[in-house]
């Protein structure tokens, strides 16, 4: 229980990179690596102004807008300095490497000692419950667990409801023509290169969100711990759109926090069942590569329409 | 009012590709002017609606609209003033958005975007009105995405688009090129009657030769990155089809006469 419940709490988290990488990846069209890189900074500077002892909520904040300024510079070396988009994110993520060593001051922080949103949390669950355990459907549950986990559903929940209605903004409809359509949305007097420098500050700043809140929920930061998340995130997003499909931008964004959430589970079960964790990101990106590939494969075998519909 | 004088525009400058592609343009359009803009291909009349719009910066002279100088004025700012359709249906409209967000977009056509709801009540009604009056029975889909819709629905929805704010300046490229015949006829009647409600300042760049003579009060022949014929008033009324096409057989045969005389004097000296 207490398994499932730390992959339930994870796959909330991460649903925040996961909708950031929805944001480049399928907004905007760009498969932004500079993920990989902030969410490690969000974590950096999140976990260094806990040890410092700042307010969690203020770290975490401060985190998340890092993150952005990240985004930022991508947005930047690609609209002002016409870099290819992917060339631009990998550069940002190189850099980031040194810039959250320096963050941090070494390759790992622990967080072990600090207040966190999570000490919040567990403070909350063990006050509301008045004692270490409750029972949930029966099952004894740490009352700490189980008020992180609440409030991590809780905080999801928002930060979904909030993108959902940034996007339904005047500013957030120009972004999302500015990658669905960057001619029209030019001809209509939007300012295209602002519109994406500000879309992967967006985007970069919900990844980092998520490192943030990662670090503090797993009690360190780390400068690996970004390797490959991209790829993760891409992969809740493509599970999610299997899920709730595309018709709607609230339902893409419903899904994409069911997929990151089921994801995490289905790791979860698969590393209890033994399978190397060293083969974690090999599967990861076979999983994303056959998601990419199945549909157009699908459809060569799927019978033609003889007519016009 | 546009303005245009001396407009140069030189593409890939000093290579094999080097196109001159407007060679010294000089043009004033009154307000409320519909002028169609002929020429054959390669002439650069598409690259002068482009140079107005603003797609590039010209190399040489000066454009000015509605009293501005907007020579040094980026694309997004000049639209501020001017709308547009292309020859593309697919370029006009963002596709995977819905025909009421379309038009939310277009809205806000020159305005700054702030994190005010895009579809307000103040639009949805008026928009509907509107899109009854193009019968296409669009008004009851305006959750629709707009990609799903056909190329002749889309371009009329774009001219509404481009209108909907009154601009300075309405720009149509081609604008039916794309179109099968009965959607290009209707296109070209919205046309018609939103430039002549609004009293629109228009340049309509055509290949039709029945479109440039039964719209627009002048003429525009564009030849070789030049204006070669300014066609207006009175001229233009009595102008038939065929006058136009007599006035392209001509730059036709100087053409050919270009030619043959180039590979003339190719083969006696070289």
């Amino acid at each position: 229980m207490t398994l499932l419940i730390g992959a339930l709490i994870i796959g909330l988290i991460l649903s925040l990179l996961a909708l950031g990488v929805l944001v480049s990846f399928r907004i905007f069209s760009m498969p932004d690596i500079t993920t990989d890189g902030s969410i490690t900074l969000g974590a950096s500077i999140a976990a260094i102004l806990l040890v410092k002892g700042v307010n969690p909520v203020l770290a975490t904040a401060a985190g998340a807008l890092g993150g952005a300024a990240a985004g930022a510079v991508t947005g930047i070396l690609h609209t002002k300095f016409k870099i290819n988009s992917l060339l631009s994110g990998i550069l940002v993520m190189t850099a980031l490497y040194s810039v959250n060593l320096h963050v941090m001051g070494r390759s790992n922080v622990p967080l072990m000692q600090a207040t966190t949103v999570a000490s919040y949390g567990e403070h909350l669950g063990e006050w509301l419950a008045g004692g270490k355990t409750i029972h949930i459907l029966g099952w004894p549950v740490s009352s700490a667990d189980a008020a992180v986990l609440f409030l991590a559903l809780l905080f999801t929940t928002a930060a979904g409801a909030a993108m959902f209605a940034f996007f339904r903004t005047q500013l957030g409809t120009a972004m999302r023509a500015t990658g669905d359509n960057p001619q029209m949305i030019r001809a209509l007097g939007a300012n295209v290169e602002l519109n994406i420098i500000l879309g992967l500050a967006l985007s970069n700043g919900f990844v980092a969100l998520a490192g943030a809140l990662l670090a503090q929920y797993q009690g360190f930061a780390d400068a690996q711990m970004g390797i490959g998340m991209v790829v993760w995130g891409l992969a809740s997003v493509i599970i999610g759109e299997a899920l709730t499909g595309t018709r709607s931008l609230g339902l893409t964004i419903v899904g994409t926090i069911m997929g990151s959430v089921l994801f995490r589970l289905l790791v979860a079960i698969a590393l209890r069942w033994g399978l190397n964790p060293n083969d974690l990101k090999l599967i990861t990106a076979l999983f994303v590569f056959a998601a990419l590939v199945l549909p157009g494969f699908l459809d060569r075998f799927k019978p033609r329409p003889t007519s016009a519909t | 009012m546009l303005a245009l004088s001396g407009i140069r525009k030189t593409f890939n400058p000093g290579t094999v590709n080097e196109v001159r592609a407007l060679q010294g343009v000089d043009l004033t359009i009154e307000p409320g002017s519909f002028v169609i803009v002929l020429g054959m291909n390669g002439s650069g009349k598409s690259t002068l609606l482009n140079a107005v719009a603003g797609s590039f910066y010209v190399d040489e002279g000066t454009i000015r609209l509605a009293n501005h100088d907007v020579t040094k004025w980026p694309e997004h700012k000049r639209a501020k003033l001017i709308g547009r359709v292309f020859q593309n249906p697919f370029s006009g409209t963002a596709p995977t958005m819905s025909i009421a967000e379309n038009f939310a977009l277009a809205s806000r056509r020159g305005h700054a975007r702030g994190l005010g709801w895009a579809l307000s009540p103040h639009l949805m009604k008026p928009l509907r009105e509107r899109i009854a009056t193009l019968k296409m029975g669009l008004e009851g889909r305006l959750d629709n995405a707009i990609g799903s819709l056909s190329g002749g629905q889309r371009q009329a929805l774009t001219l509404l688009m481009a209108t909907w704010l009154k601009p300075e300046l309405l720009l149509l490229d081609e604008h039916t090129a794309a179109l099968d015949p009965k959607s290009a006829d209707q296109v070209i009647q919205l046309s018609d009657e939103v430039i002549q409600r609004d009293n629109l300042t228009t340049l309509m760049v055509t290949h039709s030769m029945q479109q440039a003579v039964s719209l627009g009060d002048r003429i525009i022949m564009m030849h070789r990155g030049r204006v070669l014929h300014d066609i207006r008033g009175a001229e233009k009324k009595r102008l038939r089809p065929e006058d136009l096409l007599d006035r392209f057989d001509e730059v036709r045969r100087r053409e050919l006469l270009d030619e043959s005389a180039a590979a003339m004097l190719n083969e006696l000296y070289i």
